[in-house]
């Protein structure tokens, strides 16, 4: 049984995928090999993982601010995630996820970290500000 | 956030595409930072143009907005840039090509073509007490501090949607409650020249990040020693304003500026101002192959200053000098004469550009001088290049000798 869960809008869109689960900030300036969406930042709990196609869950962006651009660069490249979800999304991730047109949420609540995790498959509604987990599985 | 029908409809598009992203993306600050509405602005700079911060898709990303119509609805001033488009200084095509792509956006947007982190010497001053949006943290700090305009520490992009949409989200320092200070810090040593004053803004913005320090007894500043401060404490800190007790206009003693909130006092003396000195070195050989000036861009005093110390003089073989300062000062330095002591000493006064946003490192530099405390804080990881942080007199010793003396 799927459950939905309310959220705040911050990027409008809508985007599914499956979950990908990060606990810590990510720095999509100089963190982040654009062509393949692949985390390269050195000892990062996504290090060589790929956002490519995902719903992203992290607590939110760090780093410098030319970040944006990044963000707006794996949009025009393909290699963006489905949507981000966020604890508290702040300017780097707004802003490049706006000037992209990748769907952003935070704000749920209940905490994301609760009850997603890596495989659910996860729609998020950044229109009307919902957020949709179907477990792994179909439990 | 509050939006007018007016404000809706530019969100929804009803005015093309560039407005509604720009209006998307204050309307996302605005719920971020839990601002009630957005306010009209008198001006807007944009900052982070290097190609370093926009890459290939940020190029492509403003000449999307600019064909698609986008233009600016306040003055708009663009930020420094990593070339000097009037002349060549060896730096490679497929990095000055997609630089000055960027620029040409920018300037189809009708933003003025002045790349500088200083326009505030030229031309576009703004009031006290006057709503801003401008983007460079050191022109944030100096327009907030020394002026008292009304300033966020915006970024790139959101500069750029203010000027697009003449509008801000009304938060952080817009709001008088939000300017009192946090730290009172005492100096107790003597002050003198730009040196000292970047090295006191480094240590002081490592030591409070965010915070709003309040000065006491900064002795007597001249502008361009403020400006240095500005840029060391928003560099090595996330500072956007401060205070100086009887010298900035919102600080005419402890009680106005602190407003009855309780404050933590710090003392600086010599041994603190030591270590910002030595937080800005990095130097290794005292052989000296470069030396940057102007971080940010020198004044037309800064400027004629030193052309004065290198007339009639011949930089040492092998050392490169270039004098930073922006197309209008440039101008008056030609026409004044200055410009023509520096480059007969060998030097270069370079327009427009900073040496931190370029790639120097095509050229091959191994060791810089610089007055320059934010250049002396990014350049060894932003550029890989070794520095020697002091006085402007022992820089233009270096670029004569060769050597960073003792």
């Amino acid at each position: 049984m799927p459950k939905t869960v309310k959220c705040r809008r911050i990027s409008k869109g809508i985007g599914e995928g499956e979950a990908l689960v990060c606990h810590q900030p990510i720095g999509f300036n100089f963190g982040v090999d654009v062509p393949s969406g692949v985390i390269t930042e050195r000892h990062h709990e996504l290090e060589g993982k790929s956002f490519k196609d995902k719903v992203l869950i992290f607590p939110y962006g760090k780093g410098s601010t030319g970040g944006s651009y990044v963000v707006y660069q794996v949009a025009c490249e393909g290699t963006a995630p489905a949507a981000i979800i966020n604890l508290n999304t702040e300017t780097i991730i707004a802003v490049g996820a706006i000037m992209g047109r990748i769907p952003v949420v935070d704000h749920m609540e209940e905490n994301p970290y609760n009850i997603i995790d890596n495989g659910d498959w996860v729609k998020v509604d950044a229109i009307n500000g919902t957020v949709t987990i179907t477990k792994k599985g179909g439990q | 956030m509050f939006l007018t029908e007016e404000q809706k409809r530019m969100r929804d598009g009803e005015h093309g595409e560039p407005v509604q992203v720009a209006m998307e993306m204050l309307c996302a600050l605005g719920e971020i930072y839990g601002a009630e509405k957005l306010i009209p602005v008198k001006s807007a700079h944009c900052a982070g143009l290097s190609l370093k911060s926009h890459g290939i898709a940020g190029m492509k990303w403003v000449e999307d907005m600019a064909a698609k119509g986008a233009k600016v609805v306040v003055p708009t001033t663009m930020n420094v840039v990593g070339v000097d488009r009037s002349r060549d200084l060896g730096l490679p095509a497929e990095w000055v090509e997609p630089q000055m792509r960027i620029q040409k956006g920018y300037e189809a947007m009708g933003c003025y073509g002045t790349s500088s982190c200083v326009p505030y010497y030229y031309s576009f001053l703004p009031k006290f007490g006057e709503h801003i949006a401008w983007a460079e943290s050191s022109a944030v700090v100096f327009t907030n501090s020394v002026i008292g305009a009304r300033d966020n520490r915006e970024g790139g992009p959101s500069a750029w949607a203010a000027g697009i949409t003449g509008f801000t989200p009304y938060y952080g320092l817009h709001l008088d409650e939000n300017r009192t200070g946090d730290i009172l810090i005492k100096v107790t040593t003597e002050l003198n020249g730009i040196a000292d004053y970047g090295a006191l803004g480094n240590y002081v913005g490592k030591l409070v990040g965010e915070k709003i320090p309040v000065f006491e007894n900064l002795g007597r500043p001249t502008t361009e020693e403020l400006v240095y401060m500005g840029a060391a404490l928003g560099s090595a800190g996330g500072v956007a304003l401060f205070h100086a007790i009887g010298l900035t206009p919102e600080a005419p003693d402890r009680e106005t500026v602190f407003r009855g909130k309780k404050f933590e006092i710090v003392e600086l003396g010599k041994t603190e101002l030591a270590k910002g000195y030595e937080n800005l070195t990095s130097g290794k050989s005292r052989d000296v192959d470069f030396v940057a000036m102007g971080c940010p861009h020198c004044s037309l005093d800064q400027v004629a200053n030193l052309a004065k110390q290198l007339q009639g003089k011949k930089l040492k073989d092998g050392v490169t000098m270039w004098i930073h300062t922006n197309i209008a000062i440039k101008a008056m330095a030609k026409e004044l004469g200055f410009m023509k002591m520096i480059e007969d000493a060998g030097a270069v006064l370079t327009q427009d550009l900073c040496v931190v946003l370029s790639n120097p490192e095509f050229l091959g530099f191994k060791t810089l001088a610089t007055h320059s405390p934010k250049m002396a804080f990014y350049a060894p990881g932003g550029n890989g290049i070794d520095v020697w942080y002091g006085s402007e007199e022992r820089c233009v010793q270096a670029a004569l000798t060769g050597r960073w003396e003792e």
